[in-house]
């Protein structure tokens, strides 16, 4: 449990900058914390110290670690940490972080300079594809007028219908990703593809260099335009890379 | 409640600069980042909750039948013809109603719900 972060130097981390490119973080930091920059070597850790009181997450935390993040992300490259990343000492950050894993912050660093991120989620209108599924396929067509008649009656034949219509939804979601992920693979250099819920087509995390923000979103136009109405496609971002801070996550 | 969100014109392809709702702060920070060896790290309370919580996928009965409701629900014969304006809110419309449910979920952690100043 947290009986040893009840103490004053438990530290909470933001992420990591190389030292000479953020000077200070003006947002408020996690339990309304100030934000300092712990320095070793030339790279800074973004921290704020934790109160002496136990630290409980509360909704207005979640908010107040992306701000830091997108406020030293707006001045500098930036390796993320997780949310509620939290450790015992300033001695134990930097050692453990800034001096053990130099070399593999200064690589992530690199890998990440001009880049951004770009979280997409391409979303199926449930009422389109369902409509294009069922007229699709008679079977589908012929289940759903059975389990219409029948009503509560028609138990089995309605799992037997929304068995049929998941594997053919997530049929279509295979098909879907992979099409489109495809016609973004030119505009981006990383990508780190998330489980989504029943109707989503995909939800990806993308890696692109400031510079290709344009085509990247061109694509993504050209995507909404040819898959709508049964695709709607919404887009976050550039927010800092989170997704892919470790090579390990970004392949 | 039944919010149809056709691809048009207007909202085919939706952009937000940084994530607003708590589902897509969530997909940014939770579990994602330069993690830190764990001898040295503190567990935070809460944190284990919220990442259950932002992993809702099942393949189930209930799943089954909710497909089967849902197309039980299309009706086929008839083309809607939703006003423009009713397509333009479609989308934060739903937008709002899933960032509700994931709140609502929420509500149900203690650690969270003390948070009185920002809850809505």
């Amino acid at each position: 449990m947290a009986a040893s972060s009840a103490t004053s130097t438990a530290v909470y981390v933001y992420g990591v900058v190389r030292a000479d490119e953020l000077r200070a973080v003006a947002a408020e930091g996690v339990a309304g914390t100030a934000v300092e920059l712990l320095e070793h070597d030339g790279l800074a850790a973004v921290v704020s110290k934790l109160p002496a009181r136990e630290f409980r997450v509360k909704r207005r935390d979640l908010q107040r670690h992306l701000q830091v993040l997108e406020e030293a992300f707006a001045e500098a490259t930036i390796v993320p940490c997780p949310f509620g990343t939290v450790v015992l000492s300033e001695e134990d950050l930097e050692r453990v972080l800034l001096a053990e894993r130099r070399d593999e912050l200064l690589a992530a660093l690199e890998r990440l300079e001009g880049e951004v991120q770009l979280n997409v989620k391409a979303v199926y209108d449930e009422e389109e594809l369902l409509r294009e599924l069922v007229q699709l396929d008679p079977e589908l067509e012929r289940l759903r007028i059975a389990t219409k008649r029948l009503g509560d009656a028609g138990y089995y034949e309605q799992i037997r219908l929304g068995e049929l219509i998941a594997a053919a939804v997530s049929q279509r979601r295979e098909t879907d990703a992979s099409r489109l992920l495809g016609q973004l693979a030119d505009s981006t250099d990383d990508a780190v593809v998330e489980a989504g819920g029943a109707y989503v087509a995909f939800k990806a995390s993308f890696l692109v260099s400031r510079k290709k923000l344009k085509t990247f979103d061109k694509a993504l136009e050209r995507i909404a335009e040819a898959e709508q109405p049964v695709m709607r496609i919404e887009v976050i971002g550039p927010v800092p890379p989170t997704a892919f801070a470790t090579p390990a996550a970004g392949g | 409640m039944a919010i149809a969100t056709r691809g048009t014109a207007s909202n085919y392809l939706q952009r937000a600069p940084s994530p607003s709702g708590l589902a897509d702060v969530l997909d940014v920070i939770l579990d994602k980042g330069l993690v830190i060896d764990a001898y040295v790290r503190v567990s935070v309370i809460g944190i284990e909750v919220l990442t259950i919580d932002a992993r809702i996928v099942v393949a189930s009965v209930d799943t089954y039948l909710r497909f089967a409701e849902a197309v039980n629900r299309l009706d086929l014969a008839q083309t809607e013809t939703a006003g423009i304006e009713e397509l333009r809110e479609g989308g934060s419309a739903a937008k709002r109603k899933t960032e509700g449910a994931v709140e609502g979920a929420k509500e149900k952690i203690p650690g969270l719900k003390s948070d009185k100043e920002h809850s809505r």
